[in-house]
C-alpha cells in the first residue's frame, strides 16, 4: 500500500514512524491481529466470548461478531491501552505524549482505520478530560492526567433526553450543600460510555433561571459517590458503533465535594464551548479512518468483481470514482491536519476552524463512502461478504461522526454568527502571519497547546482563507521560475481564490439572527468550509514545494475543493487522481 | 374488476390501497401485529414479518400480480406499482419478499409462457402460491451473485439436465415455482440461453440443495437465497415459450421489474419523510420547535420534492411501457439509473436533520434506521447502479441522430400522463430489446414548451415554461454531443465522460415526465397536481442529484411544500403525486 492511498503525510514533529505513538499503536494492533485471545475477558465489560484462535482482536470475524451482538469491544480496548493510546489524551505538561492535537488526530486515524466502534469507545476519555485541561485548576489536572495515564475511562455528560444538542435547556442540577460540596440531581442521556466510565464531567445547572452563566462543571468519580443516590442508564441500542456503550447516568441527591467543581460557578458554558473546540477537531480523526478503512475495502471488494466481462476495477468510470473518492480523502485530511495545526498555532481562531473542521471533513467522508458503496452495488451492504461486512458495518459507523459532538447544522450555525467577522478581516485581508506559517508547514515545531488563548468568538477570522490572496502572490512568483507543478496549482488557486470572494460576499449579504437562521446560510457555511479546505491545502504545498507525491496529493485535493464549489468545472486533477490514487493500490489490493 | 385506478387524491373506500391501507391499520399503534413495533422487532431477527404474509396472503394479495385475463388483477403497471407500495410503505421486506419477489418472477411466464404454462402459474399465484426467480446480469469472478445455470438436453433427448448454481433468488424457500435462466444451447449467440419454470418438487431430490442466505444490512426480512443443481433432470415443458428466447424475454420482464421496483420503493421515503416530520415537530429546540427552523422547514420541503421527482418519473416510465412499449428498457434502465439514488439522499439528509434520534433503534422514530438500511440494501440489483448507465450508451448516438433531432417525431400520447386514465393492454411481445432512435417521452418536451399555459399571469406557471424550453434546448447540446460517439465507447468500458452523457439523458426524461404531468393534470381547483410549485422544486432537486449545483430550495418553493406537507401529514395522506390516505 502506497503511501498516497493510505494517506499519512505528518502532521507535527512526529514522523509517522515506529517510533511515534501513531506507529506504536499501529504496530501493537498488528502484533494482536497475529496473536489469538489468551482468556475470555473478565471485566464488566466481557463480551463473554470463549477465547478462539481465530478471533484475535482487530480481526475482520471479530469485528463482526461483535458488532452484530452489540457487544463491546473489549479486548481491543485493551490493546490500545496496552499501546499506550491515553498519552494522546493528556497534555504533554502533565505527562502526556508530546505531539498535542495533531499527534492525537494521526493517533486515532490509526485506531479509526481499523474499527470506528474501537475508536468512538477509546477516544471519549479525551472527550471527558477536556473540561479539565480547559478549566481545572493544577491539582486537578494533575489528578485527573494521572489517572487517565492510569488507564481510567472518563466519560463527559453534556447532553440530556428530548434536549438534543440545546446546552442551555439542560435539567441536571447542582444544589450547593451548606457545608461544602454539591448534591446533583437529573440526568444524563445518549452518553458514551456513561457505563462504562469511572469518571464523568457532567454539565450542571448551577442557577435556577439557567442562562449562559447558570451552568457549571463538575467531575464525578463514581468510586466518591454513595450507593444509592445514582444509577446507570440502561444502553441503547444503536443503528451504528453497535457495540459502544451509548447509556445514561442519573443522579438522585448524589453528593460531590467541593473540588469536583471544575472552573468557576458558571463557567460550564464557556468551558463546555472551549473544550468543543478542541474535540471537534480531535474527532474528525474518526472520519479520516473511516475514510482510509473504505478505500481499502473498496478496492478489495471491487477486485473481486467483474461486470460485463471486464474487471471492475479496469473500467474508467469506476476509476474515475475512486480517483474522486481518494481526492475527497485528500482534502479532508488536508483540513483536519490544518485545523489542528492551527489550534496550537493560531488558537484564538479555533472557535471558527474547530466548527470549519467538524462540519466538513465528516460530510466529505459520509459523501465519499456513499460514492464507493454507488460503485459497488450490493456487495458494499452484504454482512457475509469477502470482507465479513466490514463496509457496511464502517458505513452504520460513520454516519455517528457527522451527528455527534455538535452536528453539522450546529457547527455550520455557529460559523453563521460568525460571518461578520470573516467577512471584515477577508476584506481588510487582515492574516495572523506568524501563526500561520506555522500551521502550515509540518516540519515547523508546534508551540504547545495554549487553553487559555482559547476565545469562544475568533477577533481575527481566519487566517487561513483570509491569507488566499497572497497564496496566490506566492505561487505566481514561483509558477514563473519553475512552471509545472507551480503553474497548475496556480490556476487552481486563482479560481479558488474567485470562488472565496463570492462566497464572502454572498456571506456579507446575509442578515445575523438569532433563532430564524435561513437555509442559505447553512449552504453559505458549507462553501467557506471548502474554501478553508482548499486554501489549507495551497499553504501546505507551499511549505513544501518540492515535495513530489505529496505535492500531487494536495494538488487533488484542492481541485476537488473546486470541484464541489463549482460543479460545472472540468476536473484538471481527475485523471491524476485516479492514477496516483487507485493505480499502486489496486496492485496491493487484498493484501490486507 | 376493481384494478383501475383513479386519478390523484381522488381513491375511493373500494380501491385495492385503501382495502390495503385499512388492513394494516395504523403502523404506530403498540398492539398492530403489523405495526412498526413488530415489524422492528422481526428486522432485529433477521426475521420474515409472519403475520403481514399471512394478512396479504389472506386478502387475496397475489391477484395483483396476475393478469386481469388469466383471473387476476393485473392490468397496468402504475396500478400495480401503487399496490405493492403500499405494502412498502408499511415494509419495504414485506413487499419484496412477498409481493414484488413474486411479481418479478411471475412476469417471465406473463411475457413469453405457452397458454398453459401461464394459466397454470395464475391457479398458482392465485391460491396463495409464491414464485421466485434467478437474478440475471450479474457475473463475479469468483461466482458470487451470479447466475451459471446450464440445462443441456440428456442423453437420451428427452427432459434436460439442470446443473449449476442460481444467486440473488428472493424467498426460494418459500416459493412454489422458480423462474430460472439457464444456457440451454452450448452454441454462443442470442439465442441459447431460455427461461425455465421449475416447480418447488424439483428442490426436494437429491440433485437440488438450497444455498445458504445471503445476509444484507437491510432487507433482513428477505431470505435471499439460492438454489444449486446438479444434473437434475427436468421436462421439455419446463421451458418457457419458445427454447432460446430466454434473453429476450429476460430483457423484457427486468424492464418491467427495474420501473416497478423503483416505483414501489417511493413508499419507502414516504414514511421516513413521515416519520421525520412527526420527530421534528415533538422536538423543542431553542424555544420553539425543531420544525419552526428554516433548515428545517427546506430540508423537508426538499425531501418531499425528491420523492415526488421519483413518483413522477416512474409513474410516466410505467404507464409508458403501455403506450410506448418499444422503449421500455431504455426507460427503465433510465429510471433506474437516476431514482434510487434520489430516494437515498432524501434519505441522507433527513438522517441529518434527525440527528442523535435517527440513529436509535428503540423508540419511536426507530423505524427511520431500518427504512434507510432497507432502501440501502435495495438500491442496487445486485448489479451497481452504473449498469443501468451502462445500458443507456448504445442508443446514445442513435437518438442523438434520431428523435432528439426530428421536431416532428411522435411524442408519447397524452393519455401516458393523465393520472388514473385507462391505458392500452401490456404487448409483452412489443417490448423491444432492439436499440432505436425514437424517444418520445423526451419529443413530449416539445409540447410542454409550446403549450404551458401561455394565458396565464402566473410568474411560476413561466417559470415552468421556461424550464421546458431550456430542457430542449439542453436535449440539442445533448444531440450535438452523442451523434458521433464511436463504437467502443457504446460499451461499459467507455470514458467516464460518456457515462456523463446517459447521465444527462436521464435528467432530460425526468424533466419530460414531471413536465407532462404537470401539463396533464389538475388545471382546475386548487388541487396540488395542478400547482407550479412541485415541477419547479423537482426539477430543482434534479439539478442538485445531477451534480449541477448544491444550493438550498429557493425559500418560496420551500414554504408552500412545507405547508402542504403538513398538511398532508395531518391528513393521514401520502406524499405522492396520488395523495393517498394512509394509516402508516
Amino acid at each position: 500500500m502506497t503511501a498516497l492511498a493510505s494517506g499519512r503525510p505528518s502532521t507535527g514533529a512526529a514522523a509517522a514512524n515506529e517510533s511515534s505513538l501513531p506507529g506504536r499503536v499501529a504496530a501493537t494492533i498488528a502484533a494482536a491481529k497475529a496473536a489469538p485471545i489468551a482468556a475470555a475477558s473478565a471485566a464488566p465489560f466481557g463480551t463473554g466470548l470463549i477465547a478462539d484462535g481465530a478471533d484475535a482482536p482487530f480481526s475482520p470475524v471479530r469485528r463482526a461478531t461483535l458488532d452484530t451482538r452489540d457487544a463491546f469491544p473489549d479486548a481491543e480496548c485493551a490493546v490500545l491501552d496496552a499501546s499506550g493510546v491515553a498519552a494522546a489524551y493528556v497534555p504533554a505538561a502533565l505527562g502526556g505524549a508530546d505531539g498535542g492535537l495533531p499527534l492525537l488526530v494521526d493517533t486515532l486515524r490509526t485506531v479509526s482505520g481499523e474499527d470506528l466502534t474501537v475508536a468512538v469507545a477509546h477516544v471519549k476519555t479525551f472527550l471527558g478530560g477536556v473540561s479539565v485541561w480547559v478549566s481545572g485548576h493544577p491539582d486537578q489536572q494533575q489528578h485527573l492526567a494521572k489517572l487517565i495515564l492510569d488507564g481510567a475511562v472518563v466519560s463527559w455528560g453534556l447532553t440530556e433526553r428530548e434536549r438534543g444538542s440545546d446546552l442551555l435547556s439542560g435539567q441536571l442540577s447542582a444544589t450547593p450543600n451548606p457545608g461544602g460540596g454539591w448534591r446533583l440531581d437529573g440526568e444524563k442521556w445518549l452518553i458514551n460510555n456513561a457505563t462504562r466510565a469511572r469518571l464523568i464531567c457532567v454539565l450542571a445547572r448551577t442557577s435556577p433561571a439557567g442562562g449562559p452563566r447558570g451552568f457549571s462543571v463538575f467531575l464525578v468519580d463514581k468510586h466518591s459517590l454513595s450507593p444509592g443516590t445514582w444509577r446507570c442508564l440502561p444502553a441503547e441500542p444503536t443503528h451504528g458503533i453497535r457495540g459502544a456503550d451509548i447509556s445514561g447516568i442519573a443522579f438522585a441527591g448524589a453528593e460531590v465535594a467541593a473540588d469536583a467543581l471544575i472552573g468557576p460557578v458558571g463557567s460550564g458554558i464557556e468551558t463546555v464551548l472551549l473544550g468543543l473546540q478542541l474535540t471537534r477537531i480531535a474527532c474528525v480523526s474518526l472520519s479520516l479512518g473511516a475514510g482510509d478503512h473504505a478505500l481499502r475495502l473498496a478496492l478489495e471488494l471491487a477486485g473481486h468483481l467483474e461486470l460485463h466481462g471486464t474487471p471492475q476495477l479496469r473500467l474508467p468510470h469506476v476509476r474515475r470514482a475512486l480517483g474522486r473518492a481518494g481526492a475527497s480523502l485528500a482534502l479532508a485530511e488536508t483540513a483536519a491536519t490544518m485545523a489542528a495545526r492551527c489550534a496550537h498555532a493560531l488558537p484564538g481562531e479555533a472557535s471558527v476552524v474547530s466548527s470549519i473542521a467538524k462540519a466538513c471533513v465528516p460530510i466529505l467522508i459520509q459523501e465519499m463512502i456513499a460514492e464507493l458503496a454507488d460503485i459497488l452495488g450490493a456487495s458494499a451492504f452484504r454482512t457475509d461478504g469477502p470482507d465479513h461486512g466490514a463496509f457496511e458495518k464502517l458505513e452504520r459507523d460513520h454516519r455517528i461522526v457527522p451527528i455527534f459532538d455538535g452536528s453539522t447544522p450546529v457547527c455550520r450555525n455557529a460559523l453563521f454568527n460568525q460571518f461578520p467577522t470573516l467577512v471584515d478581516a477577508h476584506r481588510a485581508g487582515r492574516v495572523a502571519d506568524a501563526g500561520l506559517s506555522i500551521a502550515a508547514d509540518p516540519a515547523a515545531p508546534l508551540p504547545d497547546l495554549d487553553t487559555a488563548a482559547l476565545s469562544l468568538v475568533s477577533r481575527t477570522g481566519c487566517s487561513v482563507v483570509q491569507a488566499l490572496p497572497g497564496a496566490v502572490q506566492r505561487l505566481a512568483a514561483r509558477a514563473g521560475t519553475h512552471g509545472g507543478a507551480a503553474a497548475r496549482m496556480l490556476g487552481l488557486a486563482q479560481r479558488l481564490s474567485s470562488l472565496t470572494d463570492e462566497v464572502t460576499t454572498r456571506m456579507a449579504g446575509i442578515r445575523p439572527s438569532a433563532r430564524s437562521v435561513p437555509a442559505e446560510a447553512f449552504a453559505l457555511a458549507r462553501r467557506y468550509e471548502l474554501c478553508f479546505a482548499g486554501a489549507a491545502a495551497i499553504h501546505r504545498w507551499l511549505a513544501q514545494p518540492t515535495a513530489s507525491t505529496g505535492g500531487l496529493r494536495l494538488e487533488a485535493a484542492l481541485g476537488r475543493a473546486i470541484q464541489l464549489l463549482d460543479p460545472g468545472q472540468a476536473e484538471p486533477a481527475d485523471v491524476l487522481a485516479a492514477d496516483l490514487l487507485t493505480a499502486p493500490v489496486a496492485a496491493g489490493a487484498g493484501a490486507r | 374488476m376493481t384494478g383501475s385506478l383513479t386519478g390523484p387524491g381522488q381513491a375511493t373506500a373500494a380501491s385495492p390501497v385503501s382495502e390495503l391501507e385499512r388492513l394494516l391499520g395504523d403502523a404506530t399503534v403498540p398492539g398492530n401485529a403489523v405495526g412498526n413495533a413488530t415489524i422492528l422487532a422481526a428486522d432485529e431477527r433477521c426475521e420474515t414479518l409472519a403475520e403481514g404474509e399471512r394478512l396479504l396472503g389472506r386478502s387475496g394479495f397475489n391477484a395483483h400480480w396476475v393478469p386481469a385475463e388469466l383471473g387476476g388483477r393485473f392490468h397496468r403497471l402504475d396500478g400495480l406499482i401503487e399496490v405493492i407500495r403500499t405494502v412498502y410503505r408499511r415494509d419495504p421486506a414485506l413487499g419484496l419478499g412477498y409481493g414484488a419477489g413474486s411479481f418479478i418472477a411471475a412476469v417471465n411466464v406473463w411475457a413469453a409462457g405457452s397458454p398453459r404454462q401461464r394459466a397454470d402459474l395464475a391457479t398458482l399465484l392465485l391460491r396463495g402460491g409464491r414464485a421466485a426467480c434467478s437474478y440475471r446480469a450479474l457475473a463475479g469472478g469468483d461466482g458470487r451473485g451470479g447466475t451459471s445455470l446450464v440445462a443441456f438436453p440428456t442423453p437420451g433427448g428427452r427432459g434436460r439436465l439442470l446443473t449449476g448454481r442460481a444467486e440473488w433468488i428472493v424467498n426460494p424457500r418459500h416459493a412454489d415455482a422458480l423462474v430460472l435462466f439457464a444456457r440451454t444451447d452450448s452454441a454462443p449467440g442470442e439465442r441459447s440461453h431460455s427461461q425455465l419454470l421449475v416447480h418447488r418438487s424439483f428442490l426436494l431430490g437429491a440433485h437440488a440443495r438450497h444455498l445458504g442466505r445471503a445476509r444484507l444490512a437491510g432487507m433482513r426480512g428477505v431470505g435471499f437465497g439460492g438454489v444449486e443443481f446438479a444434473a437434475c433432470p427436468i421436462p421439455d415443458s419446463a421451458v418457457v415459450g419458445v427454447l432460446g428466447g430466454g434473453t429476450e424475454t429476460a430483457l423484457r420482464s427486468s424492464a418491467l421489474a427495474r420501473i416497478a421496483l423503483t416505483g414501489m420503493t417511493c413508499g419507502l421515503l414516504d414514511t421516513a419523510l413521515r416519520t421525520a416530520l412527526r420527530c421534528l415537530a415533538g422536538r423543542r429546540l431553542y424555544g420553539g420547535t425543531a420544525a419552526d427552523l428554516p433548515l428545517t422547514r427546506t430540508v423537508l420541503a426538499e425531501a418531499f420534492a425528491d420523492l415526488i421527482l421519483a413518483d413522477a418519473f416512474t409513474v410516466v416510465a410505467a404507464r409508458a411501457v403501455h403506450t410506448a412499449p418499444a422503449r421500455a428498457l431504455t426507460y427503465a434502465a433510465a429510471v433506474k439509473a437516476l431514482v434510487p439514488r434520489v430516494l437515498i439522499d432524501a434519505l441522507d439528509r433527513l438522517s441529518g436533520l434527525l440527528g442523535s434520534q435517527f440513529y436509535l433503534r428503540t423508540g419511536r422514530y426507530a423505524i427511520f434506521q431500518k427504512l434507510l438500511r432497507d432502501a440501502l440494501s435495495s438500491a442496487s440489483e445486485p448489479a451497481p447502479r452504473t449498469t443501468s448507465l451502462a445500458d443507456l450508451l448504445p442508443q446514445l448516438p442513435l437518438a442523438a441522430r434520431g428523435g432528439w433531432s426530428q421536431p416532428d417525431a411522435e411524442p408519447l400520447a397524452e393519455q401516458t400522463f393523465r393520472l388514473g386514465a385507462d391505458l392500452p393492454g401490456l404487448r409483452y411481445d412489443a417490448l423491444s430489446a432492439a436499440a432505436s432512435g425514437d424517444d418520445p417521452l423526451a419529443r413530449s418536451l416539445a409540447a410542454d414548451a409550446d403549450r404551458l399555459r401561455p394565458d396565464s399571469d402566473d410568474r411560476l406557471e413561466h417559470a415552468v415554461a421556461s424550464r421546458a424550453r431550456a430542457c430542449l434546448q439542453e436535449l440539442a447540446r445533448l444531440a450535438a454531443d452523442c451523434s458521433a460517439l464511436p463504437t467502443p465507447y457504446l460499451a461499459p468500458t467507455a470514458p467516464a465522460h460518456v457515462f456523463d452523457l446517459a447521465e444527462r439523458w436521464t435528467g432530460v426524461l425526468a424533466t419530460a415526465a414531471c413536465l407532462g404531468l404537470w401539463r396533464c393534470n389538475g388545471g382546475e381547483g386548487d388541487e396540488f397536481i395542478g400547482d407550479p410549485v412541485w415541477p419547479l422544486a423537482a426539477l430543482h432537486r434534479l439539478d442538485a442529484h445531477l451534480g449541477r449545483h448544491h444550493d438550498p430550495l429557493p425559500e418560496e418553493l420551500a414554504a408552500r411544500l412545507h405547508t402542504e406537507l403538513t398538511r398532508r401529514e395531518e391528513a393521514g395522506l401520502t406524499f405522492d403525486l396520488a395523495c393517498h390516505p394512509t394509516s402508516a
